[in-house]
């Protein structure tokens, strides 16, 4: 007796001819969201953590001041001194009239540092700031 | 009479199915280095520079106050005595629930002062519990006012729960060493 093997009469292969399209969908979305140069901290910092914190809607508006364990000042790419900060904000300031100054201060500096920044803001009048800190769990 | 045989043409291709391997090398590469972050922290707006030969003194009654003090040694004072950190919400939710419905000029204001050998991160725990205290009463006037969260408000409910309860942080002029 002769058996015959089963087979549904329909093609069986999944098309496969839109994968493409979806996946440069999903590559163009990581493409757009992804920004690859990132500013080389050069100072060592570890954030605070606080519970009611807010999200800063806009990331464009950010300008980061790092203070590192050692209480150095880094803006930009740069380690500044203290009299150089009203300058450079102040010059932020021009191009970016509404620019948040976003504070990463490593969680064991003194506040000595942050006032003298602060007071640094204030004369350049920058006075919006954000005192970076992680999500306390 | 000769045939003429026409000759067959090739199917011309490019063959596609490679193309979503590559386009998954490419997503991979930009999956890995994609970083979305959020960021986050404790939004204040600094006090605008007054010179010192400027500056006056507005005085301020003492209901009005609530003068937080951090100092070298990590002790945190709220109006002058010793308080634990955590208890600074409910100290000041309190204070602040009561003057929801006073006028504008006396509210209450939150005043935090350090000393410049204050640990920052302490500074940061003191002023997420004042931001918690504002955080909270909002979220029960809110509730209480339009029976639904803060965040499902629309934009004049919104202004509403802010004029009456506006979050007054001052930051202490700091002492001339």
């Amino acid at each position: 007796m002769k058996f015959k093997k089963k087979r549904a009469s329909v093609k069986q292969d999944i098309p496969t001819a839109s994968l493409p399209d979806i996946v440069f969908m999903l590559l163009l979305f990581f493409m757009v969201a992804t920004q690859l140069r990132e500013v080389d901290v050069l100072v060592q910092f570890s954030l605070p953590e606080a519970e009611f914190i807010e999200k800063i809607e806009n990331k464009r508006l950010v300008s980061y001041v790092w203070v590192g364990r050692d209480e150095r000042i880094q803006i930009n790419d740069s380690i500044v001194r203290q009299e150089e900060i009203r300058e450079i904000m102040y010059r932020k300031r021009v191009e970016l009239p509404n620019v948040i100054v976003s504070f990463r201060v490593d969680k064991n500096a003194n506040m000595g540092v942050v006032t003298d920044i602060q007071q640094e803001l204030r004369k350049a009048d920058a006075r919006r700031i954000n005192y970076s800190s992680l999500l306390k769990r | 009479m000769v045939k003429i045989k026409k000759r067959k043409l090739g199917e011309a291709q490019i063959p596609t199915s490679s193309m979503a391997d590559i386009a998954f090398l490419l997503l991979l590469f930009f999956l890995v280095s994609t970083n979305i972050d959020v960021d986050t922290g404790i939004g204040l707006v600094l006090p605008e520079f007054v010179p010192p030969e400027e500056q006056e003194f507005v005085p301020l009654s003492k209901d009005r106050m609530a003068a937080l003090l951090i100092n070298e040694n990590g002790d945190v004072l709220l109006d002058g005595n010793i308080i634990a950190i955590p208890q600074i919400k409910d100290n000041l939710k309190v204070r602040i629930t009561e003057k929801i419905d006073l006028p504008s000029n006396r509210k209450l204001v939150v005043s935090v002062k350090t000393d410049r050998r204050t640990v920052y991160n302490l500074y940061i725990q003191s002023l997420d519990q004042v931001k918690g205290a504002y955080f909270e009463v909002w979220e029960e006037y809110a509730g209480a006012k339009y029976g639904k969260s803060v965040r499902d408000l629309t934009p004049e409910e919104l202004e509403d729960v802010r004029t009456k309860i506006p979050i007054i942080i001052s930051i202490a002029e700091p002492e001339k060493v």
